[in-house]
């Protein structure tokens, strides 16, 4: 006995709500309901509501998880490509994480990118008003970034002294637009590849 | 073969782009008459155009329009016993679609007689 046609639309609906976790739920809803209109457009004939209808329907319409994922290429990623901003990047890559593990790797990336550089950062702004914080070379052998927090006088020397402050602004601007960049460039071939598999592009 | 595939691969990339850019286009040439909603478009698209259209494309790339304020939307509810979701051109739809029909116009006229001459010799 075939699925009742309604319960399998829902099921498909369920399905999209499930990858567009973390859109604005007014947004998803309006997503939503225009879907089951497309589907009911497609598959109704009269009042009538056939299972291998709804079926094709779907079929054409394609895969929830690919669907939803190509609303957020053309939303959520392509504002990150616009603006270029660092937290338009971590957003657009942060729902990318939630639809696959290549996405959760570049979001590690970027994170771990984006801290050193943050680091940077704060020790360069915080050194003329901490001796603590700078590069220690510590026991002759570790070298560690220290930002106050710790004193690392007793175990170790500073390296850099004053130097801190340009080389930290260098490093932290630095490490900051390489992973921005990356982040856009891994951003870019997402897209590309949505729009590749669902426009019917042959891919090779 | 896959040796193939990857001498290809510009041409796919350069495919995809193209057809991006044509896709906005025409859901924007499509609207021109007046409101239209999802189903409405594609049949336009089908009717009127060789792109082949994916219909799961299509609604993102409308809702991108929309959020880029190039589409107005507003849900009407019809007939059929379900609500539609109609889309229109914004002013500032209406001007971007103007200036890429121009700029696809004016790009296709300058390409042609390039064209013309390699494809004369290729035959």
């Amino acid at each position: 006995m075939s699925p009742d046609p309604k319960e399998t639309i829902e099921h498909y609906l369920k399905q999209m709500r499930s990858g567009l976790r973390g859109v604005a739920e007014a947004q998803v809803a309006d997503i939503v309901e225009e879907l089951r209109s497309h589907i009911l457009e497609r598959a109704q004939s009269g009042d009538v509501l056939s299972a291998p209808a709804v079926d094709a329907a779907l079929r054409s319409l394609g895969r929830p998880e690919e669907v939803a994922s190509l609303y957020l290429a053309e939303n959520v990623m392509a504002e990150a490509e616009s603006s270029r901003m660092p937290w338009s990047v971590l957003r657009g890559i942060f729902y990318w994480a939630t639809l696959s593990v290549k996405g959760a790797v570049v979001l590690m990336i970027c994170l771990v990118g984006y801290l050193f550089g943050a680091a940077f950062f704060i020790a360069a702004l915080a050194k003329p008003f901490n001796p603590k914080v700078g590069l220690w070379l510590l026991d002759n052998r570790t070298y560690s970034l220290a930002l106050g927090m710790t004193d690392a006088r007793s175990q170790g020397h500073e390296l850099l002294g004053w130097a801190m402050v340009p080389v930290g602004l260098a490093l932290g601007g630095g490490t900051i637009l390489l992973t921005t960049h990356f982040g856009l460039w891994c951003i870019h071939r997402f897209r590309c590849a949505k729009l590749k598999k669902l426009t019917g592009t042959p891919s090779d | 073969m896959k040796q193939n595939g990857r001498s290809q691969e510009p041409e796919g990339k350069w495919e995809v782009q193209l057809r991006k850019g044509c896709l906005e286009l025409a859901i924007l040439a499509a609207l021109w008459g007046g409101k239209l909603y999802g189903l409405e478009i594609l049949r336009r698209l089908e009717k009127d155009s060789d792109l082949i259209v994916s219909e799961g494309t299509v609604y993102p790339l409308l809702s991108r329009l929309k959020a880029e304020a190039l589409l107005d939307s507003e849900w009407v509810e019809g007939e059929a016993g379900h609500p539609r979701k109609y889309y229109r051109l914004t002013p500032a739809g209406r001007r971007q679609a103007v200036a890429m029909a121009r700029t696809w116009a004016r790009f296709s006229a300058s390409l042609d007689g390039l064209l013309s001459r390699l494809m004369t010799e290729e035959s």
